[in-house]
């Protein structure tokens, strides 16, 4: 190896520390924002060329599994399974008593704006979309993303002028404050590698059992409570475990977005220990 | 010339990578066809021709692409040290060479974001990371690795012959 491949070896490394401090202190935006403005409609024209033989391919990988059925059949779905959670939780909420209206009464109405996804994190690590709603929109971190039949898909972690980034709720370092909607057990639904979600902290005499409805619980502030996150799909019970491993169907269909609703009416809290 | 010619095709691949390639999902994973058309480059071409190109594709997937440029950059430099086993003759096939190189290229980009997430967030269960993400992406990418390498020895340019040469 020449001396000249080492030199420009080592430059390589030490340019991707000097631009991951410089990602750090946000010296990136401007550039990642014209970057986006200059190349997002070439992106989404070959999105769009390769959009076809990008589902054939993936209906022929998926052993057959017929995508365009199943993202009607899931959108009907999540319509509603949300249908009946909100009437559930309404007929709870009707029952509760004056305190938690109290709660509800912070949040007495809600605002969304709409947005189209144009980009995905393209590792195949991270589950982070881009949306071409950004500052100029009134989005600010932390606010929360839904789909449009309502259904929890993530938080907003980063905005530049006309876009901004979404964490979806199957991040590895997503983390909802939930509880299960029947029995008001409550847990932090986390993202993991392979795309699933489970409900962790959720202790060993908690009633939970598939089928049961996760909703976020509004602690902690993040989240406004009551938002439909999914369905317990699986439940396991193990003596020596602390807590139950509870695994959550989400509503939303997230591999394939192409509008969300930014709730730009909630604005996230950070509550401190006194 | 030659480089500037590079960094055009190192461009445009991570612009293909971040918007068309991305909607592929084969074994859970996206194809890496960047990486593997980089290990290509480098081993048909050279470790000198393929660094502009790493250093281009890696910052532009970055910023196209919604991560962190460095970081992608950080994941792509075990690339260019594995060149070293180019230089060193130690597999005599270059097609061999080729399917071990993108195995490990794709290996330690893999790891080195897996990497990254735990480092920064102490986040997510790394060995269920190392299952779902690292292996498939190995064969993946193994997949892809002679039909984009192929065409690419072919069109190599023949070596120029020395005014002493018989």
């Amino acid at each position: 190896m020449s001396a000249r491949t080492l030199v420009g070896t080592g430059f390589l490394a030490i340019a991707a520390i000097a631009l991951m401090l410089a990602g750090q202190l946000a010296l990136l935006d401007p550039v990642e924002n014209v970057t986006l403005n200059v190349t997002a409609p070439v992106q989404s024209v070959l999105r769009d060329v390769t959009d076809p033989l990008a589902d054939w391919v993936n209906n022929v990988t998926d052993a057959g599994a017929l995508s365009a059925e199943n993202r009607r059949l899931r959108a009907e779905n999540e319509r509603l399974t949300n249908d009946l959670a909100r009437l559930r939780e309404q007929g709870i909420a009707g029952q509760q008593t004056a305190a938690l209206d109290a709660v509800r009464a912070q949040f007495p109405e809600e605002t969304f704006f709409a947005a189209s996804v144009v980009g995905r994190d393209s590792s195949n690590l991270r589950q982070l979309i881009a949306i071409d709603a950004g500052r100029g929109d009134g989005v600010r971190e932390g606010m929360i993303v839904v789909s449009e039949g309502r259904s929890l898909v993530g938080t907003i972690t980063k905005v530049l002028d006309d876009y901004s980034w979404v964490m979806l709720i199957t991040d590895p370092k997503s983390a909802v404050s939930a509880m299960v909607q029947e029995s008001r057990a409550q847990g932090v639904v986390a993202g993991n590698y392979d795309g699933s979600l489970n409900m962790e902290f959720v202790g060993q005499g908690a009633a939970v059992k598939e089928g049961d409805f996760v909703i976020t619980s509004g602690l902690g502030g993040g989240f406004p409570p009551g938002v439909t996150i999914g369905r317990v799909s699986d439940v396991e019970t193990r003596e020596q475990d602390l807590f139950q491993r509870v695994t959550v169907d989400r509503l939303a269909s997230l591999s394939n977005l192409e509008r969300v609703l930014v709730q730009t009416s909630f604005q996230p809290t950070t509550l401190e220990t006194p | 010339m030659r480089y500037v010619a590079g960094a055009l095709i190192a461009f445009l691949l991570a612009i293909v990578q971040a918007s068309s390639v991305e909607q592929f999902h084969i074994l859970g994973v996206t194809p890496n066809l960047m990486l593997v058309f980089l290990v290509s480059w480098l081993v048909v071409r050279g470790v000198d021709d393929a660094l502009p190109m790493i250093g281009v594709s890696a910052v532009t997937l970055g910023l196209v692409g919604m991560q962190d440029p460095g970081l992608v950059l950080l994941a792509m430099v075990p690339l260019a040290l594995l060149g070293l086993v180019r230089e060193m003759h130690v597999i005599h096939s270059e097609t061999l060479l080729v399917l071990a190189l993108v195995a490990s290229a794709s290996a330690a980009y893999e790891t080195v974001l897996l990497g990254g997430i735990v480092v920064s967030e102490l986040g997510g269960d790394v060995l269920l990371g190392m299952r779902s993400l690292v292996v498939p992406a190995m064969i993946v990418n193994l997949a892809l690795a002679l039909p984009i390498y192929l065409p690419m020895r072919l069109a190599r340019p023949a070596p120029r012959r020395g005014w002493l040469a018989g």
